[in-house]
This record gives C-alpha cells, structure tokens and sequence, in this order.
C-alpha cells in the first residue's frame, strides 16, 4: 500500500465522494419510465413556451470586478506564506504587507469610484 | 509526517459525518422554520420528514431538458459533494482523530471553497434554461466577492498558530479561543459562509425570484443531490469555523469530539437561522459591501491581530 | 421489491409536492393550502407530482396548463378544484384529471400516495411529440443547408447579437415568462428580452383573464369591493377584507424575499386577524425592520415618480408615491369616521410595503369604529388596489406602465418591483360577473 500521505488521503476523499453522488443520481436510472417526449423535456418558463436555447453570450456585467479579484488573488497567495512567518519576522513583516495591502486598496478605491462595482 | 487516517477510515468518518450532518441541517432547518412560522412543532413529525421528503425524491424520475451538458449536469452536484466532503476532511473530529491534516491544510479548505463556484455555475448552465443560466451568472458575482472576505477572516486564526495546518490552529487555541482574540472573524466567517451556501438571504443561484434557480429543471435524485451537497457544505463550514474560531475540541468535562459535535451545530444553527430570520440581499448591494467594506474589516483584524501578537 | 415498497411507505407520507396553477376565484383558497402541512407548494413542476388547478381559467391558458403538465416528472396527476367556476377548455386536454372538492390537503396526499404505491397510473404526456423545428433532412444537424448559409438549425433558435448598454458584441435573449410564473400574479405574460441579466425591453402585457369566459358564479365567492360597487355594504365588512387583502398580499411578498416562515406566519395572522386588532401589526412591521425586508431588500428598487401616476388611481402604489388619491376621501360615511388618505413619499418597493401595512392597521381601525355604517353605492370603490370601477380595474391602468418600470432592471430587482405592486389580474372578471347580474 503506497503510503499516501494527508493529500493523497483527501484526495481519495474526494473521488469517492463524487463517486458516490454519481451513483445515486444514476441508481434512480434503473427503473427506467418510457423516454421523455419533446414537451416533457421543455425548460420552464411559467407555462410559455420557451423561444430560444438558453445559451447566449450572455453579458456577465461583473467582468471589471472580475479583473480586481484576480489582482486580490494574487495578493492572496503571497498571504499565506506571509501568516506563517508573520510572529516570526515581527514588524517589518507587518510593515511590508500593510503596504502591498494599501496599495491594492487604492486599486479598490478607485474602482469604486469608476463604479466598477455599480450594476456589478 | 502530519497526521492522517487510512483512506477506509477516512472514508468512512467523512461519510458519517456528512450524512449526519446532512440530516441535522433538515431537522435544524424544518425547526426553525416551524418556530418562526408559529405553529407548534410536531417533533415526530419533523424528525420524519426529511427521510420522507427524500423518498418522494428517490420514486420520482429524473427528467431532462432539450438540449442539456448531460455530462457537466451530472458533474455538478457530484463535485460539490466532492468539495464537501473535502472540506470536512480537514476538519479535526477531537485529538487523535482528523482524515486528512496536510501542513497546508487551510489552503486545501480555501481551494475547496472556490471550486463551488465552478461547481454552481455548471449546475446552472448545464440544463440550457434561462433560469438556471441566470442563478450561474448571479452566483458567479457572489463567489468573486466573498472569496476575499472569506480568506482573510480565516487567515488571521493562522497567525497565533505560525502555521497553516488546522490542527495547529486548533492546537494554538489551546489557553483562548480565537473568537476571543479576533471578535471579529467569526461573524466575518459567517457572513460569508452564508454566501458560499447561498443560504437563505444570499440565496441568489437558487433564489426565490428565479423559480429555483440554478435547480428549476432538476427532479428526482438529482434534486435530493444538489440540495444534500449544499446541506454538505454547510455542514463543512459550520465544522471548520468551529475549529477555527471556537477551539475545535478544547474544552472541560466532554471528550473532544462531543465538543466539536456541540461547537459545529451551534454554528449549524446560526447559519440556518439567517435563512428564516434576514430577508434577500440584492446582489448589486452584497457585491458593493463585500468589496468596499467587508475586505478592509477582515484585513483590520488580520493586522490589529497581527500587532497584538508581537 | 423490498426497497421500492419501504420507500413507497414513506413517500406517501411526506409533504405532496404540488404546483397550483390558481385561476379566478381561487387565489386566497390555494394560498391558505400553504398552512398545511400535508401538502408543500412547490415553484416549478420539475419538482411537483400532482399539478392542482384551482378555479376558472380562460381558454387562452389552456395550453399553458398542458406544457407545464407535460414537464413535471413521472410520476404525475392532475387535480382540479373548481371552486364555482365552470369547466373549461382545458379540461378536454386532461382526460385523467381528479376532481376534488373538500378536504383538499388529505384529497392531495391520498392521490400522491396512489402514485407512488402503483395504484394510480402516472398521466401521459398531453401535447405530440414533435420538434420546435422539423428535421430538413439537409445538413449534418438537419438544418436544411449546408456550410455557413444552412437553414434554421434543428431545435430552437439560438439568441441574436443585441444593442448593448456597455457597446459590446453580446446577446439579447428572448423570453416569455408565462402565465403561472411561481412570483409574478397569476395569468400575467410578460414578453421580455434579456441582456445578461438585465431586462431591456417589455411588451406591454396582455391581460388573459379579461375577455374570458370563465365566470365565478358562487355569489359569496364575488369580493365585498364588487359588490360595493352596485349595493351597500357594512363599512366593517369591506375594511376588515381590505385588511386582510393587504395581508395576504404580505404572505406572498415575504416568500419573494426568502422568508418563507415569515410568510406562513403573517398569512395565519390574514386569516385569524379581526377588527381593532391593529397592535399586532405594530409589532410585525417591527419585526419586518429586523429582518430587513423593509431595508436592503426593497429600499430604492423600482422608484415610481409620482407624475406617471396621477390620476390613475392606482391605490398604494399611488399613495406609496406621494398621490393622496383615495375614493374613499369623497365617501361622507368614511369623513365622518375621521378617515384621511395615508401619504408615503419615496416612491420605491420599501415604502409601498410600509403603505399597506400602515393601510392595513387603519382599516382595522375603521372597522372597528364602523359599527352598523353602510357604503354608499356610487360606482366607484377603493379596492386593496385602487380604484375599481364597473368599466376598469386597476390592473388595467398598472399594465401599461410596466415596460417604462421594468426597463435596464435586473432580474432580481424586476421581480422584487413587481411583487410590490400588488397586480391582481383576476378581478377584472369579478367585475364583468357584476355587470352580467345587473344586465341580466
């Protein structure tokens, strides 16, 4: 048995859970009614009968906002070492990060005020 | 080597936990709303109903739409199941006992968190509903938002520990509870742990107002899926804010793991509750709060935090 | 086999997953069923085994009853409670229905335990079996060409580029949302077209309950407003329903806010309240701050100038705004009960829930302090919506105004605007029932 380690286990987790839900929703599949007709299979729309598929290019209106998380994202790597060391390295790690965190808050200011955030 | 347990054992813990949990969050969740609603609570009645519900669930036929993503359709709920049980795999069920504790274990827990977006979205898109597309969407602003707030509620409990493994955190917890030293984390992580379920009033993928959202078109099993894996979620994050912020299984007269059953469904409750008692948040307004005021409190606390450590 | 009797067993006593189809007459009747426990109203058929159809629908619906019919999953029924009404064209396309009339959440939960143990076999589906666009035979999807020219694809349409608010090359969805649509009013269609999640554009809805031939002709069935409209009525009578009106109106609304227990809560206070008993309002208005349904939920959505309502006399929504315009105000018998028109100034989604709820805790009042007064019978009357005449109701005045409301929406803040304007399509028929009777 190859030893696995914590990861590996959490992963094995992982796959079994989701083997597991796969199983149920398709244990239901075995007692199998007669297949869905075309109205059957209608996606609801109050009783109207829908007009169109419902994939589009749909405008996801966010998408500044989007662009800010990914600059935060990447502050947030840097974070987690930073945790670790933090009791360690005393105050010039705070220092350090309150200015990489200032800066990026600047960054979020002024999205703001771009309304950025405003249908968003 | 940190610590774990053999992948049976593993299995099998996660397992019942999840159930158990999944189960106690329909209880919780039934009971809530009978107080809030006035009528008296049949306690036969309440502890029956879920097993009820799901076997209404389980005899109906699970249908599809015209030109669904079958494949990502039967993903979905299978990988928010996954992330779950994932999630509560990290958790430390009392001293000796944790699935998986890796030396980065907090930032296992915060992939899983942002993986459900991914999980939620393919449960949207997949039916090609409008609805459904439109709760993916809605809940895709959500998930950017909260991702933030989220780590930065968390990782100020890493700081007293000098360490990203769970169980040093709760080790760390040891003379005081973090929700003593940082009173701001845990409403901070509830908040957002709220969000992560889109529980009650930021159910906005699976809302009201949209028919059922991102789950419009699913019947049968894969209905009781979608809604066991958010249940499953909950439970995770409930489970790990216990261990976080509440000192996991540090406390007198009860074993370890009593704690943490005690700890976790305190959290349980207060989660569920906000879906009974706080009405719908708009998403342009959660989007705006998460950003403009929930960040720069969840970095004030990491650095006052911070400073009162040195 | 063992598993599917034991699950069986205990399907057929869980909570019967209904999707109710309400028509005329049948509104408050299918909304107490949500204080059983028996039965759960469920807000799509996907979710639903038994589709209940309540009272009078117009023939115009009837082919929205067979597709939703159609996509619940097996295994189904249908149940139709008339309530009064006659059976219409719809009832041709539903050979196997049940028809129930008393008792209705046990009658429920018997059926759905017949479904699920086999004794009552599952409906089939009511309309053919035929594509939204034929196989052309040409092309590899059938689509009638070949190449980048090739015909309408096979299966629906896909959405077309769109002029869009922020110039970018996306698309605009079209999408009718139907009569029975969980959060809108029952019978309302809005054609919509959506960019992202934004509504750009609203045809102006038609009302499908008014030209119907459906009748609700169980006198004690037709509202304490329509009958004011032609003989006196106890001053009492008519404020304790438009209390109660209001109220119902606040069950509903709380279930689009997500607080459904909230909801059941206040609809068992709808049908217990009685006359004086305006403090318990005090306090679920306090409550309903708590929980912010009267914060960030509804402040600032679907702000209506005052401008584009005047003289509409469109009730709350009016008064909401700023209009002080209430029949009521002409009426001698209410100046002597010391009544004045209850004024917000916002204009927005929060201040019409406050409106009814303030109308709500005045009318108790009046009825309280009416005693043995009448109404006078002029033609005109102040239903819980507005102003209702024998010739036009309020609905009638409030759909023309709902593209200019609903336009640059988003989704969430559309639905949260129109559940606050309270639109009740259905009692136009109630009026033209009174006209038939006067000219009959």
């Amino acid at each position: 048995m190859i030893l696995l380690g914590p990861l590996g286990v959490a992963l094995v987790v992982f796959v079994a859970a989701i083997l597991a839900a796969l199983l149920l929703r398709f244990s239901g599949d075995l007692s199998r009614g007669p297949a869905l007709t075309i109205p059957e299979r209608a996606p609801f729309a109050g009783g109207e009968e829908p007009l169109m598929h419902a994939w589009n290019r749909y405008h996801a209106r966010y998408y500044v906002m989007a662009l800010i998380f990914l600059a935060f994202d990447m502050e947030m790597v840097y974070m987690y070492p930073w945790a670790v060391v933090f009791v360690r390295e005393g105050g010039v790690a705070m220092v350090e990060m309150g200015m990489f965190i200032i800066v990026l808050l600047l960054g979020v200011l002024y999205a703001w005020r771009e309304r950025a955030f405003a249908w968003a | 080597m940190r610590d774990y347990a053999s992948p049976g054992v593993a299995i099998l813990v996660v397992g019942s936990a999840l159930l158990a949990g999944v189960y106690a969050v329909a209880v919780i969740d039934r009971m809530i709303g009978v107080l809030v609603a006035g009528q008296g609570p049949s306690w036969g009645r309440l502890l029956a109903e879920p097993v009820r519900s799901s076997a209404v669930l389980a005899l109906q036929q699970r249908r599809t739409t015209e030109r669904p993503d079958a494949p990502g359709w039967a993903l979905a709920p299978a990988l928010f199941a996954g992330l779950a049980a994932v999630a509560l795999a990290l958790v430390p069920l009392s001293r000796d006992l944790v699935a998986a504790d890796p030396a980065t274990g907090f930032v296992v827990f915060s992939a899983a968190i942002a993986m459900v977006m991914i999980a939620v979205y393919l449960h949207g898109w997949s039916p090609n509903s409008a609805f459904a597309l439109h709760g993916a969407y809605r809940y895709g602003a959500q998930a950017l938002s909260f991702q933030m707030p989220f780590l930065l509620a968390m990782l100020a409990t890493a700081l007293p520990a000098q360490s990203l493994s769970i169980v040093d955190i709760v080790n760390a917890q040891e003379s005081l509870w973090n929700v003593v030293r940082q009173p701001a984390g845990l409403p901070l992580y509830l908040v957002v742990g709220v969000a992560v379920s889109f529980w009650g009033p930021l159910n906005l993928a699976d809302g009201a107002d949209l028919a059922g959202g991102t789950s419009v078109e699913d019947s049968g099993l894969a209905r009781l899926l979608w809604a066991a894996a958010r249940a499953a979620m909950l439970v995770a994050i409930a489970a790990m804010g216990a261990s976080v912020f509440l000192g996991g299984w540090w406390g007198p007269w009860l074993p370890g793991a009593a704690w943490v059953i005690v700890k976790t469904t305190a959290l349980l409750i207060v989660l569920i509750a906000s879906g009974h008692l706080l009405a719908r948040v708009r998403i342009q307004q959660f989007v705006l709060i998460s950003w403009v005021l929930l960040i720069p409190l969840a970095l004030l606390n990491v650095f006052v935090s911070g400073a009162l450590l040195l | 086999m063992g598993l599917k009797r034991t699950l069986a067993t205990l399907a057929a006593g869980a909570p019967t997953p209904v999707f109710a189809a309400a028509g005329l007459g049948a509104g408050a009747q299918v909304q107490d069923l949500r204080l059983h426990h028996q039965v759960r109203l469920v807000d799509t058929p996907s979710a639903a085994s038994i589709l209940l159809v309540a009272g009078g629908i117009p023939d115009s619906l009837a082919q929205s009853l067979s597709r939703l019919h159609d996509t619940m999953p097996h295994p189904r029924c249908t149940a139709w409670w008339p309530l009064g009404a006659l059976p219409g064209l719809w009832l041709a396309n539903f050979p196997h229905h049940v028809a129930i009339d008393h008792n209705i959440p046990e009658r429920l939960r018997a059926i759905h335990g017949e479904l699920v143990n086999g004794q009552r076999p599952s409906e089939p589906p009511m309309l053919a079996d035929e594509d939204p666009a034929p196989w052309r035979g040409i092309g590899p999807y059938g689509q009638g060409g070949t190449g980048m020219t090739g015909g309408t694809p096979y299966g629906r349409p896909m959405a077309e580029l769109g002029p869009d608010r922020d110039g970018l090359r996306l698309d605009v969805l079209p999408l009718n949302v139907g009569p029975f649509f969980p959060r809108f009013p029952a019978g309302l269609t809005l054609e919509l077209k959506l960019a992202g999640d934004v509504i750009v554009e609203t045809g102006i809805p038609v009302n499908l309950f008014r030209d119907s031939d459906q009748r609700n002709l169980r006198g004690d069935k037709i509202s304490p407003f329509t009958r004011a409209l032609s003989e006196p009525v106890l001053v009492s009578e008519l404020e304790l329903a438009r209390a109660r009106a209001h109220l119902r109106w606040l069950a509903n609304a709380l279930v689009a806010c997500e607080l459904r227990s909230l909801g059941l809560r206040v609809l068992r206070l709808a049908t217990t309240i009685g006359s004086g008993e305006g403090d318990s309002l005090h306090s679920l208005q306090r409550v309903l701050g708590w929980t912010q349904a009267l914060g960030w939920s509804t402040k600032g959505v679907g702000r209506v100038g005052a401008d584009k309502l005047v003289g509409l006399g469109l009730g709350p929504v009016a008064r909401a705004s700023g209009l002080a315009e209430d029949v009521r105000a002409e009426d001698g018998v209410y100046r002597d009960l010391g009544f004045e028109p209850i004024v917000q100034s916002e204009g927005d989604a929060a201040a019409r829930w406050r409106q009814r709820l303030a109308e709500a805790v005045q009318s108790l009042a009046l009825a309280a302090r009416a005693g043995d007064r009448l109404t006078d019978p002029g033609g005109v009357v102040e239903s819980p919506h507005g102003r209702l005449e024998r010739t036009t109701t309020p609905a009638d005045r409030l759909l023309p105004l709902l593209p200019g409301l609903l336009h640059e929406m988003e989704w969430g803040d559309a639905v949260t605007t129109l559940v606050s304007l309270d639109l009740n399509l259905q009692e136009t028929a109630a009026v033209e029932v009174v006209d038939a009777e006067a000219v009959a």
